[in-house]
């Protein structure tokens, strides 16, 4: 009886220990995945514009969603949910962090929330941002965490469409931090010796918060 | 006599003194301005303009126009002859509106006019030409816009041969040429007279007119004041202003469809040219291309690849040369290959990539032709030998370690970009 208990606690932890090593092998599973997957995944958690009243907002919306969907903005503008980035809150930020020499950065809140989102700021503050970075405080954020040297080559035209999505995504309450100044970021241990420098950003997704 | 003498000399000698101390003053003022102005620039203008304004920031390589290098002096939008320096009054306007189709915003909400004047006179420091004064214009009475002025402005833009880079529509068609590059080497478009709100000084009757006038320094838009009178010069501005089609802001939704149907054709015809502006657009040439230890593009690597993403706990992961090179570049790729990377994130061996950083995902909703255009696009970009290493999964053990801190324990930072090069340019070492 004891030899059997014995046995038993055995196959146990040896099954503990695969599901264990399965659970972390097989999370997140990208290579599950099929590729084709991915896009329609993308195409499905944006937002549709088919319920915009105005024909011409709806116009614009449907160009800015292409837009704002090809150029994969829920990449970095992803909220945070339990099992990690949650795509079903659509660009209401939060799951990236980034990092320079001199601060930190989270993605902002996209969605037209009155107090932690774009509805806070006017049509011409967005477009300064996505133009060239620059915030209503007067800080610009690198252009190497936030890609705003490419959105600048949209074309004014395309980026009041971008302007016209975001301002019909639903809103989602969710408080972003303003960028934390100083914060120094070493990575132990470069790629390669002869061209070693320095990493200048690291980004870092949180399950939870 | 002798009493008026000294009068005479100690009011002189008080005029001086005087004169002296004004001057020190206002120099004084003039350097307090400059070094609170510095510490603007430094806090809002290096990012693209560089710290020492040559122009050289790290957002100056992914924008277009690159950004105006103080150090020259050379300024397109004044009110100024040709080959003079801008006034105080041209510069604060730039600083305070932006310069519309470009990647500089306008300031007059974040800064305060002191703060805009202070930022102006330490500009002004970083180039010898603010030594010799500006030789302002003077703008006569304009001809007010009419159906007669813009009837003859249009024969002035025959005459001036204006159709040469703007085209006989002011869009570039039946145009020579429409590319440009300006005195640094960069591309630069002719303008699309179509589009005021991308003109960028502005696009009154009067800025126009300042742009045919005084010509803009660094490009081949030249000064007209030679080859027009002045009365033709506001006819023809007139006439520019009167191209100007409807922004999408203010159409109807047939309009906008009719506009979007239109540029989906030219982008048909063009595949080229849209493809590079969704490189441009996408953030490609931000991963693709190698940053310096200050986050500034390495000279002649755009698009080279070699930037070195460690991704924990999944592996080293350094982008790919994108240009045209055949050995380590795309060169020797066919279109499938290029298009399953881009839109299934497979490499042409079947190795899968992560979703990102490199966003395939996203890519994959263009549309065929987009996609299609990048490949045509890329096919162009001038080739840079670079050879970069293969993608480096990291080993099983390693793996599960780096899973389990990342699930179990967690804080660990799953995603690290490097500077400098990751391959071998030219096949050196």
């Amino acid at each position: 009886m004891k030899r059997f208990l014995k046995w038993a606690l055995l196959i146990v932890v040896v099954l503990a220990v695969c599901a264990l090593g399965a659970f972390l092998y097989f999370i997140p599973p990208f290579f599950t995945t099929a590729p084709e997957e991915f896009g329609k995944l993308m195409q499905a958690a944006a937002p549709k514009v088919d319920a915009i009243a105005d024909p011409a907002e709806r116009a614009l919306a449907e160009r800015g969603r292409y837009i704002v969907v090809s150029t994969g903005c829920i990449g970095c503008h992803a909220s945070n949910g339990p099992q990690g980035p949650d795509l079903t809150k659509y660009l209401a930020g939060g799951a990236v962090e980034s990092q320079t020499e001199t601060a930190t950065y989270v993605s902002r809140n996209l969605t037209p929330d009155k107090d932690t989102g774009l509805g806070r700021r006017t049509d011409a503050e967005v477009k300064r941002v996505l133009q060239s970075g620059v915030f209503p405080d007067g800080h610009v954020v690198p252009s190497t965490n936030m890609p705003w040297g490419a959105f600048s080559n949209w074309s004014e035209e395309d980026r009041h469409a971008v302007l016209v999505y975001l301002r019909h995504l639903p809103a989602v309450r969710n408080e972003t931090p303003e960028p934390v100044p100083g914060k120094a970021v070493t990575v132990p241990g470069a790629f390669d010796e002869e061209h070693a420098w320095k990493d200048y950003s690291v980004r870092e997704a949180k399950p939870t918060r | 006599m002798r009493g008026l003498n000294w009068r005479a000399s100690s009011a002189a000698a008080a005029m001086a003194g005087l004169i002296l101390g004004c001057a020190i003053f206002f120099g004084r003022a003039q350097v307090g301005a400059q070094a609170r102005g510095k510490a603007v620039y430094d806090k809002h203008c290096t990012e693209c303009h560089g710290v020492d304004g040559k122009g050289d920031g790290p957002g100056a390589s992914y924008v277009a126009p690159r950004p105006r290098d103080f150090s020259s002096g050379r300024y397109k939008i004044r009110s100024t002859e040709t080959g003079s320096v801008p006034t105080d009054d041209d510069l604060v306007n730039s600083v305070r509106h932006g310069l519309y189709g470009t990647a500089m915003p306008g300031w007059d909400r974040i800064l305060s006019d002191a703060d805009i004047q202070d930022v102006v006179a330490y500009i002004k420091s970083l180039s010898p030409q603010f030594a010799t004064p500006p030789k302002t214009v003077s703008v006569a009475e304009g001809t007010p816009s009419s159906p007669d002025s813009i009837t003859r402005g249009q024969q002035v833009y025959e005459k001036l041969q204006c159709g040469k880079c703007h085209g006989t529509d002011g869009k570039g068609t039946g145009a020579v040429t429409t590319d440009f590059t300006d005195d640094w080497q960069q591309p630069l478009p002719a303008a699309d007279l179509t589009q005021p709100w991308t003109f960028r000084g502005g696009a009154t009757s009067r800025d126009v007119y300042l742009r045919f006038r005084t010509g803009m320094a660094g490009t081949p838009m030249p000064s007209f004041a030679d080859a027009a009178s002045d009365k033709e010069m506001w006819d023809l501005a007139n006439y520019v202003v009167a191209l100007g089609r409807k922004p999408v802001w203010s159409m109807t939704a047939e309009e906008i469809n009719d506009l979007y149907a239109r540029q989906s054709v030219e982008a048909k015809a063009n595949p080229v040219a849209r493809g590079k502006h969704l490189v441009d657009t996408l953030g490609c040439v931000l991963c693709h291309s190698p940053v310096d230890e200050k986050r500034r593009m390495l000279p002649g690597m755009r698009l080279a690849g070699g930037v070195m993403f460690r991704i924990d706990p999944f592996g080293e992961f350094p982008t790919g040369n994108l240009t045209a090179d055949k050995d380590t570049g795309l060169g020797n790729w066919t279109d499938d290959d290029i298009k399953r990377v881009i839109t299934r994130g497979t490499l042409r061996d079947g190795t899968r990539l992560l979703p990102f950083p490199m966003d395939w995902g996203s890519f994959s909703t263009m549309t065929a032709d987009d996609i299609d255009a990048i490949v045509k696009y890329l096919r162009t970009v001038p080739p840079v030998s670079n050879k970069v290493p293969r993608p480096r999964y990291y080993s099983f053990p390693v793996y599960m370690w780096g899973k389990f801190k990342l699930l179990i324990l967690g804080g660990d930072p799953p995603m690290a970009i490097f500077t400098g090069n990751a391959g071998t340019t030219g096949g050196v070492r």
